[in-house]
């Protein structure tokens, strides 16, 4: 079974924004070695909290528009709960501080100075928060990146926002990592990696180490975003980024793999129209669509896991659920029977039944 | 001190030597030329670097040493000692007065009252026990013991070295100015003037510091305020307390980051925790904890009644990786995330953050927003809550911290610390101290330092056992 979706959604653009950033003035420090743009140049955003703060604002002006933000914030009390279990006005309040947070340089404001310097213009500021209460566009959309574990990842529209529940796989492959020498030196493999965030954490969990990670995406704008993040970190020789659909870009590694995670898409197809607005609108589906039962992109990983690890070789998927947990292991024990053992079906911090482990015989 | 004999030398050569050689005996220009040749330690390190034992009669010699020069009270070539010159009980001028038995009456007193602060007794018997320990042969078969000993022994020697050369350099500078005097060497006695002056400044000084001496003093701390009972107002009233804290915390330059915020209903918070980073943020925090108490019509009544709020604050030392930390099971650890309900996953985007810990057999919980990634926050409430089961058992063991015990457990009336009433006038009194301002609105905006070293002063040398 082979997902051959093409569409990928098109980012917003930001032409003034693109044009007023570029790599030699970020203002964090950046890895020494250049970009490598992947074959379609697709050139991923900056994120606010590392643009150049060439803008000028007055400290009433910003106070202005505080107050105006937290009135919109407080007018939408719980309506967005009560609509699709969506935030209410206290959460909204702490991502408007955290809008701030990004987008003004000098966190301490200084009343003696009359001007506050900022990443983005106050005509803008206005802008995202409209976008963030009256499109639901998520909050990580508008300031350009999330926090996940203890890394600050770049996204944009067309690439899945890591979700917490996915922290979990890094502490898992931590675990069996350390239990187990040859996973520590051979190759693992993110397969739909968008932002990067499991390759990166796995990258990080092999620094020391010989092992090296194969991240890979069937979306263009996916892979430029996670070049974007491995560089950040730095860990360009650890990582590498592949275009294609799931094992297409791995073939040269078939029988080769120490480690395989992911994250597929899970969802099945009938749920996506009720997702929340956040996520519904504006993530990228062909990152959320499962298929029919929402174990599409699940069977086919099974599949090719028993194809693609070696002996002893170790994966973890993340699911819907239970009951795909379920069923992704009966599939294993019964159609992939001598090819798998130390099935496991694991938590996350919720006490849903989320991950399917084990490894290749 | 070399600058000064060498000046004498250069000045007054012939006369000077023929002086000493005419009138003193042979001992005694020996001590006072090896007194004048001696170099001065102003301030010795706060942890010196670990005793390595070598063998047991070394050490026992050596501290024994240590010891008898302890025990010998210092005192000028005439025989003055600090103990004596208290004793003469010289007028105390002001500074600007060029009266050596002023700045000396003024040195000595500081002395002395830095001597009480540090329980002088008490850390000599301390000392003394922790030398014997030293000396014994099986010290090091428990590392972890030994260093503990070691380090304090460090400490506790430190200290002692450092106020015992204070007073020896007040004792010589005396000496030089009667030196100076016989000699009519006015250029000598005014930079020993000019001396004695610096360490009466210095003096005071090292009196502060002396009043952070406890073991955790030096820590970095969370602060938590919550509010009492009274609903809105109490709330609101919380909040200002936890400003105020804020305010105080940057103007000393510490670091500060909220760790925990609950938010009131209407206004205010019902509970905060903020996390104060920076060496003796403990050691002037403690002062704070207890329940502050607020008078003031309530902005919230529209009859416009007086209303009295609480709250109540905590300070909790963060220890550092030398010291003794309970040991925490993963399997006694309930987390919770907020709003953790639902599908899940894919399923929705979620900024809400918070993570929740529960120590299920000690009911201690930590929370923890402030992070953007639930990873982040976990490991941040771990250090709360690593923080929180610490000062449980040092609670426990030394039941020294009965009053955080019971500033939590009986917030509206119990032991309460302060009093800030804004109408029918305005002042802010310490109850424990009885210092009091007239200006609530400089205190509730960082000012007070004042009522800290107040406090602190007060229940130090309450403890009168020097």
């Amino acid at each position: 079974m082979n997902l051959t979706l093409s569409s990928v959604y098109r980012p917003y653009s930001f032409p003034t924004l693109l044009k007023s950033s570029s790599f030699s003035t970020l203002s964090r420090p950046f890895c020494s070695s250049a970009l490598s743009s992947p074959p379609t140049c697709v050139k991923p955003q900056v994120p606010l909290f590392l643009r150049p703060p060439i803008y000028s604002t007055k400290l009433c002006e910003l106070k202005k528009w505080h107050d105006w933000a937290k009135g919109v914030a407080f007018s939408i009390g719980s309506t967005f709960v009560h609509s699709d279990n969506g935030r209410d006005s206290s959460i909204l309040f702490r991502e408007m501080k955290w809008l701030m947070e990004d987008a003004v340089e000098d966190h301490s404001m200084i009343v003696d100075d009359e001007r506050v310097k900022m990443r983005i213009g106050i005509d803008e500021l206005y802008c995202l928060w409209k976008q963030r209460i009256h499109e639901r566009r998520p909050f990580q959309y508008v300031v350009g990146c999330e926090h996940w574990r203890d890394l600050v990842l770049s996204v944009q529209e067309g690439v899945l926002i890591p979700r917490p529940e996915t922290e979990l796989i890094v502490d898992f492959v931590y675990d069996v990592v350390s239990e187990n020498e040859d996973l520590k030196s051979g190759v693992w493999a993110d397969l739909g990696t968008g932002s990067g965030a499991l390759a990166i954490g796995i990258g990080r969990v092999l620094r020391s180490e010989g092992g090296r990670v194969v991240a890979t995406d069937l979306s263009p704008v996916a892979v430029a975003v996670a070049a974007y993040n491995v560089q950040r970190y730095c860990l360009q020789d650890k990582i590498e980024l592949r275009e294609g659909s799931w094992f297409e870009p791995l073939k040269d590694m078939e029988g080769k793999l120490v480690g395989l995670v992911s994250n597929p898409p899970y969802i099945p197809s009938k749920d996506i129209s009720g997702l929340q607005a956040e996520v519904g609108r504006h993530e990228p589906r062909v990152a959320l669509d499962g298929g029919t039962d929402g174990m599409d992109a699940l069977l086919h990983l099974c599949d090719g896991a028993g194809l693609m690890l070696k002996p002893g070789g170790f994966f973890a998927f993340e699911t819907n659920g239970e009951h795909q947990c379920r069923a992704l292991v009966d599939y294993m024990e019964n159609n992939r029977s001598g090819s798998f053992c130390n099935l496991e079906i694991r938590a996350d911090f919720a006490g849903i039944q989320r991950f399917v482990m084990g490894f290749h015989q | 001190m070399s600058r000064f004999l060498g000046k004498s030398l250069r000045t007054k050569g012939p006369l000077f030597l023929h002086k000493i050689l005419g009138i003193s005996s042979e001992s005694h220009n020996i001590l006072v030329l090896s007194r004048y040749r001696r170099h001065f330690s102003h301030s010795l390190p706060h942890n010196t670097s670990n005793l390595v034992p070598s063998t047991g009669s070394l050490q026992i010699r050596f501290f024994a040493s240590e010891a008898a020069a302890a025990t010998t009270e210092p005192s000028t070539s005439d025989g003055l000692t600090v103990q004596g010159i208290l004793a003469n009980n010289w007028n105390i001028l002001d500074e600007n007065d060029g009266d050596w038995k002023s700045h000396a009456t003024a040195i000595a007193q500081s002395i002395h009252l830095i001597k009480r602060r540090l329980h002088w007794e008490k850390l000599k018997v301390r000392l003394d026990m922790l030398s014997f320990q030293l000396s014994k042969e099986d010290l090091w078969d428990d590392p972890v013991r030994a260093g503990k000993i070691s380090r304090e022994h460090g400490s506790l020697l430190g200290k002692m070295k450092e106020v015992n050369a204070f007073e020896q350099e007040l004792l010589e500078h005396i000496d030089m100015i009667k030196l100076a005097r016989e000699e009519n060497d006015a250029d000598l006695e005014s930079e020993s003037l000019k001396a004695l002056l610096n360490m009466r400044r210095n003096a005071k000084e090292k009196e502060l510091e002396a009043l952070l001496s406890g073991e955790q003093d030096s820590c970095s701390c969370y602060i938590e305020v919550q509010a009492g009972a009274g609903g809105t107002e109490s709330m609101d009233w919380a909040a200002m307390v936890m400003q105020m804290y804020k305010s105080w915390a940057q103007q000393r330059g510490y670091k500060v980051t909220v760790v925990d915020e609950m938010p009131g209903e209407i206004a205010g918070i019902k509970r905060a925790t903020i996390k104060v980073d920076g060496e003796f943020a403990f050691g002037y925090a403690k002062a704070e904890i207890g329940v502050h108490r607020l008078v003031r019509i309530s902005p919230f009544d529209s009859n416009k009644r007086r209303h009295t709020s609480f709250a109540a604050v905590a300070v909790i030392p963060i220890l550092g990786d030398g010291s003794t930390h309970v040991q925490i099971n993963e399997s006694d650890l309930r987390i919770e995330r907020f709003r953790a309900g639902g599908a899940g996953g894919q399923h929705v985007n979620t900024t809400e953050s918070a993570v929740r810990i529960v120590h299920i057999p000690t009911g201690v919980t930590a929370t923890c927003q402030n992070e953007r990634s639930q990873h982040q926050n976990k490991a941040s409430a771990m250090a709360v809550l690593q923080s929180r089961l610490d000062q449980l058992e040092m609670a426990r063991q030394a039941q020294f911290n009965a009053q955080h015990t019971q500033s939590l457990t009986d917030i509206t009336w119990g032991s309460q610390i302060r009093s800030y009433v804004l109408h029918p006038y305005r002042m802010v009194k310490d109850l424990r101290t009885n210092y009091e301002v007239s200006d609530p609105d400089s205190v509730l905006e960082g000012d007070l330092d004042s009522f800290i070293l107040s406090y602190l002063s007060a229940s130090l040398d309450k403890d009168d056992d020097a």
